[in-house]
This record gives C-alpha cells, structure tokens and sequence, in this order.
C-alpha cells in the first residue's frame, strides 16, 4: 500500500477554481480523460450539492505494467463523487477505479478550500491510497503508480488554470466553452 | 465525451446548463431549484442505457432514476 499526498496553490479565488474544477474536462493536459458523465445530482438538506461521476479513461499503462499485471485492457473507468459547499467554501472530490479492482485499488481525495490567511488564492489538498493486489512487485508498483498520480497531478493543476485562462481570455462565461 | 457515444449532444446541453445554474445561481447562494432537470432526465436515459450495453459496474452507486424527483433543499 502506498500513500502519497500533496499539495497545490492556485493564485484565483475560491469559486474561480471550482468553476474550472467542475469542468475539468476535456482538457489538453489530461488526453487520457476521454468521457466523463454525471450519474447524479443532488442538493443535500444542509444545501451541498453532491455529484456522482463516471469517468472513462485511457491508461496508456506501460508495457511492462501490463505485462506484470496481466492485462492488455487500456480502458478504465473511475467514479467519482463531489460535495461543494458553497457556505463552508468547500469542494471535496473523493474518487476509485472500479475497473482493474481484482489488481489495483486506486482511491483518491481532493479538497480545495480559499487559503485560510488569504481569501484570493485557492489551497488543493491531494492525496491517494494506492495498493496493487497479488502480484509480486507489488511495493515497486505502487511506487510508479504514484509517480504516475504525481506527474498526473501537475497536469490537472495545469489543466485548471488553463481553463481559468483561457475563460478570461476570451471573456466569456465558462460554461460557453463546453 | 459520454460514455455513450450517442449521449455527448444531450451531455452537452446539459453540461451548459448546469455550468450556468452553477456558476449564475448555486455559488451565489441562489437556492431556487434546478432548472436542469428535463436535460438530465434526457441524458441520463441515454447515458444508463451505454453503462448497460458496455458492462460497466456501477452497482453501488446510488443513482436517480429518471423518473424519480429531486430533494428540495
């Protein structure tokens, strides 16, 4: 089992980043994110609205990644469930694979918040729980595994403040460029 | 993209519209109800029909239906 966690600033306001971060994808830095749909939903009665996603993605796992787990399958699927609270100025994604389950569990945690000394800039706190099952090479897997989220990470930052970017650019409303 | 191929226009038109209602309505603390609903169902039909036809195991995942009302907050 391998623990990996971090953490990003992004230098826009609270609702500027989780209005990127709910349209997250597509985007240029993530091309293995290939379908995302939402499965539900709903206000809760403390007025949170929670999400349930599911995403598709590409793995484009290396070779010998696939050779060791046994698997030529490259397309997996994650879901994924998001609480926003826009009182507490919270949003919380909390995310698995339920594809590849009988090798390698993947559950990761997002929760970006405004920076508790400056509200003007954004704080996502990252972190994930990887374990790969029944295999030898276990604890090396993970390891790349975690290099992988790593790297994968910086894209997604990336990928957010290139949507906040490229909105005030073309000064036009976000959801205009879905 | 959708899961389902055929979905992604309904996706679409739903996506704008949430993004709006997010964005316009829920982040300033606009409580009053989802005008989205009739795209969702749409999508949603179409979306659960792919999940079906592709085996993708979603069991456990609660989902509405899309019959089923949305809560009030």
């Amino acid at each position: 089992m391998k623990i990996w966690s971090t953490e990003h600033i992004f230098s826009y306001p609270w609702e500027t980043v989780i209005k990127a971060a709910m349209r997250k994808y597509p985007n240029p830095m993530n091309p293995s994110v290939v379908g995302v749909d939402v499965l539900d939903r709903n206000l809760d009665t403390n007025g949170r609205l929670h999400s349930h996603r599911l995403l598709s993605t590409e793995w484009g796992l290396p070779g010998v990644v696939r050779a060791i787990l046994g698997t030529n399958r490259t397309m997996t699927y994650v879901k994924e469930h998001s609480i926003v609270d826009p009182e507490e100025k919270k949003m919380e994604l909390c995310s698995t694979n339920i594809t590849l389950t009988n090798l390698i569990s993947v559950d990761e945690r997002l929760v970006y918040r405004p920076h508790p000394e400056n509200p003007e800039i954004t704080v996502l706190t990252q972190e994930a729980i990887i374990t790969v099952k029944g295999v030898s090479l276990s604890s090396y897997l993970e390891g790349l595994m975690a290099l992988t989220m790593s790297a994968n990470a910086r894209k997604g930052w990336d990928a957010i403040e290139w949507i906040i970017q490229n909105s005030e650019r073309e000064n036009v409303p976000l959801c205009d460029l879905c | 993209n959708s899961v389902g191929e055929g979905c992604t226009d309904l996706k679409r038109e739903y996506d704008q519209c949430f993004n709006r209602w997010f964005a316009e309505k829920f982040l300033k603390g606009d409580r009053s109800g989802d005008p989205c609903t009739e795209f969702f169902k749409k999508y949603q039909t179409c979306v659960q029909k792919a999940i079906k036809e592709k085996d993708i195991p979603i069991e456990g995942l609660e989902f509405m239906g899309p019959s089923k009302e949305k809560a009030d907050s």
